[in-house]
């Protein structure tokens, strides 16, 4: 694909920093608590919280246009810094400056109600997932049609295969024209085939609007969608610029990584 | 605008609760005022008939207080392993976890209305008292609503973190079913004990329903205020943890 960005900053990200509390993974219930308050509680309540930095110190720019492919191994922290861009967490420190709107989605598998039909799932997604769109009917209906499951959309959602499931959910967040739309590892979920007209109605809509952040682990999908490519090397930023340049950093700098025995 | 996008989205996921509850069974419906009327039945037998608590009216007063008891303690239980149980749809996309929970309590408030209607009503209506009175009931609901949804919000969220949460506070919840005035009025409880009412906060959100149901209002608009005091700290308490707790909440999920 052609480069479409502009030099207009949708989002800019400066000297993020976010750490978690280390002790929550450690003591899983009220009960292991409660023991080691009680065996040794001068160390217990004392003890200054050990952190685990997840993100350390990344900044960066997303302009208009731009289709921004993120990849790292897992736990490089990829999810959290789109968390972070979303909205959904709040970093300890550093700054995301934007006045663009961000949708972010990271599982399609979401049936709220398993109980109730496609259809009726699809009006309660799309009311949570568009939280400012007074009259959801044409934008459900469209999507419904665009999913393609026809008869399915009035059976429970509990019945749906993966597959449908992706078709539903992709179908319904494609529908609305975002500023930013930040898709973590969803596009695998649906088949080849709604997956390539799904990426026909994706760069349609990249182009009348804003930027796309995909996290993917897949070279081939990266080269299809992406024209800049973020790399995330254990919670720092590993490498920002072109796509084949950033694929050659991630295989080079992340193969290390994996024991080469197992 | 938030707040009204927060309310749209409650009522959408309410109706579709409702709706997907009462597809499967009406069943469901009875089930909803059964439980609170077997409840009320056997308090009733055991304490006015076998151990003769003297309570003028005893039926009027024990329905004025377990009926608002059995809301707040079965929305605490069913509350509290929420977040957990819907982590899926909380890690799909940015939504607030509040909007989930409110209308779980609000779907329990309905059948707290319910069973209002056909157990308290009729009761009520029987006594001979004043049917003005109940014009004070809607202001009793509001920090008992407000209350509940806070504390509802603070322990889903522990639970998040420390995953047997529910089951200690179904044990606790049982504890304190016995330490509430629920069955007995305050004045049954020596001096020396009273304190035990004024450090639960359970008694002050429920005060102000059955001062309005029992005692015809009277001291009701103390207790009223008590209870919006212990409500809104409650909610201070829910925001904060959830403030503080944000980031890892997500990481734990």
């Amino acid at each position: 694909m052609t480069s479409t960005t502009s030099s207009e900053i949708l989002l800019s990200v400066k000297n993020l920093k976010v750490h978690f509390e280390l002790e929550h993974y450690q003591n899983n219930n009220l009960r292991e608590v409660f023991i080691s308050a009680i065996t040794s509680p001068i160390e217990y309540f004392i003890k200054k919280p050990e952190l685990l930095h997840v993100i350390d110190d990344v900044s960066f720019d997303i302009k208009r246009g731009m289709r921004l492919g993120l990849l790292g191994v897992n736990g490089s922290g990829k999810t959290t810094l789109c968390r972070c861009l979303a909205g959904m967490m709040v970093p300890q420190k550093g700054s995301i400056k934007t006045e663009a709107q961000v949708r972010a989605i990271f599982d399609i598998g979401t049936g709220i109600m398993p109980d109730l039909t496609g259809r009726e799932n699809a009006f309660l997604l799309a009311r949570l997932f568009f939280p400012e769109m007074k009259d959801l009917r044409p934008l459900v209906n469209e999507s419904l049609e665009f999913s393609e499951l026809g008869h399915f959309l009035d059976i429970p959602f509990r019945q749906y295969s993966k597959g449908m499931q992706a078709r539903l959910m992709l179908s319904l967040v494609s529908s609305q024209p975002t500023d930013i739309l930040i898709l973590d590892e969803v596009l695998d979920g649906a088949d080849y085939f709604f997956q390539q007209k799904l990426s026909v109605r994706m760069k349609n809509f990249i182009k009348s609007t804003g930027a796309t952040i995909f996290v993917s682990h897949s070279a081939d999908q990266v080269r299809e969608v992406c024209d800049v490519v973020l790399v995330m090397n254990k919670g720092k930023l590993g490498f920002f610029g072109g796509v084949e340049e950033g694929l050659e950093y991630y295989h080079k700098n992340m193969a290390p990584t994996l024991n080469p025995s197992i | 605008m938030e707040l009204k996008f927060f309310w749209a989205q409650v009522r959408d996921l309410t109706v579709a609760s409702l709706k997907s509850r009462y597809r499967k069974t009406f069943a469901g419906f009875i089930w909803v005022v059964l439980n609170p009327l077997m409840m009320f039945g056997v308090q009733s037998l055991v304490f006015k008939t076998f151990m003769r608590i003297q309570v003028p009216d005893y039926n009027l007063f024990l329905l004025g207080g377990l009926l608002p008891w059995i809301f707040f303690s079965s929305t605490i239980q069913m509350t509290t392993p929420l977040f957990v149980t819907q982590s899926y749809l909380l890690r799909s996309f940015k939504i607030n976890p509040m909007v989930i929970l409110t209308s779980q309590v609000i779907d329990n408030f309905i059948n707290f209305i319910a069973s209002f209607l056909l157990i308290l009503l009729p009761f009520y209506i029987s006594s001979d008292r004043s049917l003005s009175a109940l014009l004070l009931l809607p202001f009793a609901l509001v920090p008992l609503l407000i209350g509940t949804i806070s504390l509802g919000i603070t322990l889903s969220t522990i639970n998040v973190f420390f995953r047997d949460t529910n089951f200690v506070m179904s044990f606790i919840l049982n504890l304190l079913f016995y330490i509430t005035p629920v069955f007995y009025p305050k004045s049954y409880i020596p001096v020396k004990w009273q304190w035990l009412v004024d450090i639960n906060p359970a008694v002050y959100l429920l005060n102000p329903f059955r001062s309005v149901i029992y005692f015809e209002g009277n001291a009701f608009w103390i207790d009223l205020i008590k209870a919006l005091g212990i409500s809104i700290l409650l909610m201070c308490v829910a925001l904060g943890v959830w403030k503080r707790k944000r980031n890892d909440f997500y990481h734990k999920l």
